[in-house]
């Protein structure tokens, strides 16, 4: 469907994208694991684990790991997510506060955690989903820049760094 | 601030006037991005500029660019499965 838009405001990252898909339907891709397990994660990558827990104040917890072979080193690589829900209106919008996690579900309190407002608007018989995503400060967000990625964004990274080297 | 920065050089009385805010709020402001490497001052005469490093933003253009592509990927991924999912 639609090309996504995104910009940076301060500590703030806005996007958004619209969906051909009733709203209910996006919602629950969003928010219950076996829907998840089928696009979460960058290509090549999978939900390998994945505990959700929907409700304020409970958690998700989740593993994603590069099982495509092409992807070189990342081959194998584990990434732990964990999101605790802070407010959910189903199925208008959910805010949730996104932490760098480990295995045991133990929280790196060296890396600056992130909310984000999730917002499902219906659009054009479609799905219009907004997200928002605010860190507590300018800091925050060059402390997370500078540490380079999580979540696969590396790769992105190691794809700019071949292009740059043509 | 810093959109506002966009338009080249301002002194810290300017920049509290557009903004609406105390001087002493706006300097507090520029501090924090002056140790975060966003702003850079720039002393000419006996007024100081405040102005925007270009280097921050082309890293976050770098950033931003791959934060995009990983959610491009993400919501082509949903895309995908919303056609095969189940009502």
């Amino acid at each position: 469907m639609g090309e996504m838009t995104i910009k940076a405001e301060g500590p703030e990252f806005a996007m958004e994208r619209v969906f051909n898909a009733p709203r209910d339907k996006v919602f629950a891709a969003f928010t219950e694991c076996e829907h998840l397990k089928h696009w979460w994660g960058p290509r090549g990558w999978e939900l390998t684990a994945c505990n959700l827990d929907f409700r304020p104040e409970g958690a998700w917890h989740y593993c994603m790991t590069c099982q495509d072979k092409s992807q070189g080193e990342f081959f194998g690589m584990e990434s732990w997510g964990k999101a605790v829900y802070r407010a959910i209106d189903a199925p208008n919008s959910i805010v949730y506060t996104d932490y760098f996690s480990d295995a045991e579900g133990g929280i790196n309190e060296g890396m600056p955690p992130s909310d984000t407002t999730l917002t499902f608007e219906e659009f054009e018989g479609g799905t219009k989903v907004i997200s928002r995503t605010l860190y507590d400060s300018e800091e925050s967000l060059k402390t997370v820049m500078e540490m380079g990625m999580e979540h696969g964004i590396r790769e992105t990274w190691d794809r700019l760094d071949e292009y740059l080297a043509r | 601030m810093v959109s506002l920065l966009r338009g080249g050089p301002l002194s810290v009385g300017e920049i509290a006037e557009r903004l609406q805010i105390r001087q002493p709020q706006a300097s507090k402001h520029l501090k924090v991005l002056q140790q975060a490497g966003i702003v850079e001052v720039e002393a000419d005469a006996n007024r100081r500029h405040y102005r925007l490093r270009a280097e921050p933003f082309q890293e976050l253009e770098i950033w931003l660019t791959g934060y995009r592509e990983l959610w491009n990927g993400r919501f082509d991924r949903l895309d995908d499965y919303l056609k095969e999912m189940p009502d």
